[in-house]
């Protein structure tokens, strides 16, 4: 069965149509990628996905689920849990509270959350900085703060809105081997992300969008092939004819 | 010694001190500012619930010190009912009101639920002054509600004849409240509330539904504020509706609060401690010739808090406490400050 099915979704903005009549579905234990140029609505996509936005039409279904017009914290509970593409910690709490709101989705219990959250904390390589507040966080850590939150609520469907834009090469790597520990652990993720290398190596699929529409769909190395794909990113000159 | 046990010693001593302090001050008029410090201290805690937790601004507060003052007073002068019963039903008034207020306020951002608190409490105020029966309830209006004295005083109506009685009243009041406040900052609630406070969007993506959060905040805070407004009524034996109604009372507790340090356990308890004899004195000296003149006052200080201490006097005091702590519970000095 597939985690996330979306069909037809349209998102309108006014006169602008952010997303139009857009397929889609994620198998379980599926990491999609999503990608294309900037404004193309991939993060009005995740929007819809994840509560914030009402569809303006079409249907999206999670876990056998329709969602559509599900408020965010019932997905939350019910197993959906996204980053922020522009990071939104608690600032002035610290480390540990900002990971325990998220633990406090499956418990009740002050103690239980702490735990749970110092685990997520640990696995994220972020225990150390625990006590410290997360507004002074480095960009890097503020982003693998996004990821330990959202775990913590313990998601069968991860959404990452570009958890890696600003980091360096290295912390890159770092990144990508903590997704791929996630999916062995068989959690389905859903990714937007515009450093090519790391979505390349993460993918199972990609689905390319461009002003709202899919332009492409599939395998990495057969997407970055495709015509649509290059003129999109890089203008008509450069597509081989 | 450890730095927490020198902590928890030190507050041990201070509510000693406190329950001792009417053994030694004798003299009516210093009780009476102490007591009016510890309601100040009361309220400005309960307000902290969603002032401070929940992260909104209430500038109506004294609408459910209102509510409190009249529904007990006149449930005793209607039917003879106790205060004591009076309060929790009035706090219950407040709850409903509350949550009545909260509902459509709470979800809007900025500075939305401040204006409504405001605009609400003003016309509850000008409503009592217009309205002398309200049913088979008397309000008379502008000129307010006397409660005959019983000059022996009684447990049962909730009147005194000295000041100690009262002392311990809301000694005993502020003492529950603030240890209300500390279970909720450390539980779900409290978490929850805090994050909701401060990035509405990211706590919900995590499963909080925010205004729900508040909304319940709400209703607890209009809930124990309104007790105050009985405690009010008691003390004074006469309300009316610019007594417990208006917007400076509202507005002196976002002073207390800011000042204090809202959001934080001892943030409105040290505002009061440290404005409240402001008030009381410009009261006593200047009333005459500068009436108001402590809200002023009031406004200067938050200013230049709000500018050299954003988050509130109890965050400078908390610290030297804490180093204090480090050095007398260590007995070595200043080894621990460098750690």
């Amino acid at each position: 069965m597939n985690m996330l099915e979306i069909k037809d979704l349209t998102k309108d903005f006014g006169g602008l149509r952010a997303v139009d009549s857009l397929d889609l579905s994620i198998g379980t234990g599926e990491i999609l990628g999503l990608i294309g140029p900037n404004g193309a609505g991939k993060s009005t996509v995740f929007n819809c996905v994840a509560g914030l936005f009402p569809p303006s039409s079409g249907e999206i279904t999670f876990d056998g689920r329709r969602i559509n017009g599900v408020k965010p914290w019932n997905l939350c509970k019910a197993g959906l849990a996204r980053t922020f593409q522009i990071v939104k910690p608690f600032a002035t709490k610290s480390v540990l509270f900002n990971v325990m709101v998220g633990a406090f989705a499956v418990t009740d219990n002050t103690d239980e959350a702490r735990e749970r959250a110092i685990e997520v904390l640990d696995f994220l390589h972020l225990k150390k900085r625990m006590d410290m507040r997360a507004g002074n966080l480095t960009i890097a850590d503020r982003k693998r703060l996004e990821i330990a939150r959202a775990l913590a609520t313990g998601p069968k469907l991860l959404l990452l809105d570009e958890v890696m834009a600003g980091l360096r090469p290295t912390e890159v790597d770092e990144v990508i081997a903590i997704i791929r520990e996630l999916k062995g652990r068989g959690m389905t993720i859903f990714v937007i992300e515009h450093i090519m290398r790391a979505i390349m190596a993460l993918s199972d699929r990609l689905v390319v969008i461009q002003f709202g529409r899919k332009i492409c769909e599939g395998e990495p190395e057969a997407v970055a092939c495709d015509e649509n794909v290059i003129k999109a990113y890089l203008g008509e000159d450069y597509a081989a004819s | 010694m450890t730095p927490s046990r020198f902590k928890k010693i030190l507050l041990i001593l201070a509510v000693v001190l406190a329950f001792g302090l009417p053994l030694v001050l004798r003299s009516p008029t210093y009780l009476h500012i102490l007591i009016m410090l510890f309601l100040f201290a009361y309220m400005t805690t309960t307000w902290n619930l969603v002032g401070g937790f929940a992260g909104v601004l209430p500038l109506g507060h004294s609408v459910f010190v209102g509510i409190g003052a009249y529904t007990s007073t006149m449930l005793w002068l209607q039917w003879g009912i106790s205060p004591w019963i009076g309060m929790i039903v009035g706090g219950l008034i407040a709850a409903a009101v509350g949550t009545l207020i909260g509902l459509p306020t709470l979800k809007m951002r900025g500075a939305y639920f401040a204006l409504a608190t405001m605009a609400f409490v003003e016309g509850i105020r000008v409503m009592v002054e217009n309205i002398d029966k309200l049913g088979p309830f008397v309000l008379n209006g502008p000129r307010g509600l006397n409660i005959p004295p019983l000059p022996e005083g009684s447990l049962a109506a909730f009147q005194f004849a000295s000041k100690e009685p009262y002392y311990y009243i809301i000694l005993i009041m502020l003492l529950l409240v603030v240890g209300l406040t500390w279970r909720i900052s450390r539980s779900k609630m409290g978490y929850l509330l805090m994050a909701g406070g401060e990035e509405p969007d990211a706590a919900q993506a995590l499963g909080v539904n925010v205004t729900r959060y508040k909304v319940m905040a709400m209703a607890l805070s209009s809930f124990l504020t309104a007790l105050a407004g009985t405690f009010i009524a008691q003390l004074t034996l006469f309300i009316y509706p610019k007594s417990v109604l208006t917007l400076d009372l509202s507005f002196e507790l976002a002073f207390i609060a800011l000042i204090g340090g809202r959001g934080s356990i001892a943030g409105p308890i040290l505002g009061a401690l440290l404005l409240r004899p402001v008030s009381e004195f410009s009261r006593i000296y200047l009333s005459a010739t500068l009436p108001g003149l402590h809200l002023i006052i009031l406004g200067a200080i938050l200013i230049l808090v709000m500018l050299y201490q954003p988050r509130g006097l109890q965050e400078p005091i908390t610290r030297f406490f804490d180093r204090l702590a480090a050095r007398f519970g260590n007995g070595n000095g200043g080894t621990e400050e460098k750690a």
